[in-house]
């Protein structure tokens, strides 16, 4: 699909930073996604091209103000919810949860 | 449904199926072929990025036969074919503004590619 994801020869996002001794994760979270992504991988439900195209359909001013993880997390969330495994309610009720217990 | 325990984790991701097939599949294309990509807009999932639609490339090397990942993401079967890495002159990519000799090298399925007659080449 011609998305955000798509980005090669456009201009205007300035250059890319380069860290040293950048790490594999930036926050705790990235670690998390990208472990709840991988075993949720191995439910069989989905392939890792089916991974990607859940990504690339994040609505595309959002996929350009997000983070890579970030990407991740949405595109999971899509099959999750298209597989059938957890509903859009039940994802937005556990977060108003985990809120709450954080104290908002 | 499948869980996957603890203990079976290393297990599971030493052993992930990659995307090569083990199938004696023909290849449409030798190294030094020129090619057309093809000009398509897709609304599912493609490795063809739009700067590289109907541009002129040449094969640089024959990867064997991997998984097509359009068919793929979209669950309609793996569609094994030929995964190639196709060389494109940087001014047939990016015109005035690309550097001198540059070259882009992309890795590109059988089904992206088509022949470019020997009189158009």
């Amino acid at each position: 699909m011609n998305g955000a994801h798509d980005l090669g020869g456009m201009h205007g996002f300035g250059p890319i930073e380069r860290e040293v001794d950048e790490p594999v994760f930036h926050a705790e979270w990235e670690r998390r996604c990208f472990a709840i992504t991988v075993a949720a991988g191995f439910l069989g439900r989905w392939n890792i091209d089916m991974s990607r195209y859940a990504r690339e359909r994040m609505e595309p001013g959002e996929y350009l103000r997000s983070s890579y993880y970030e990407h991740w997390l949405h595109g999971l969330q899509i099959l999750l919810v298209e597989q059938g495994l957890l509903t859009e309610d039940e994802i937005a009720a556990r977060m108003a949860e985990l809120a709450a217990e954080r104290g908002g | 449904m499948k869980a996957l325990k603890a203990q079976d984790v290393e297990h599971a991701l030493r052993n992930s199926r990659g995307a090569r097939v083990d199938a004696d599949i023909p290849a449409k294309f030798q190294r030094g072929d020129r090619v057309l990509t093809r000009n398509m807009h897709p609304a599912g999932h493609t490795r063809l990025p739009r700067y590289a639609r109907a541009r002129h490339g040449t094969i640089a090397h024959d990867y064997g036969v991997f998984i097509f990942p359009d068919s793929h993401a979209a669950g309609e079967g793996p569609h094994p074919q030929h995964l190639y890495s196709v060389r494109f002159a940087a001014s047939e990519l990016w015109g005035p503004q690309a550097a001198g000799q540059d070259g882009i090298y992309l890795d590109l399925w059988d089904d992206y590619l088509d022949a470019v007659p020997d009189a158009a080449q």
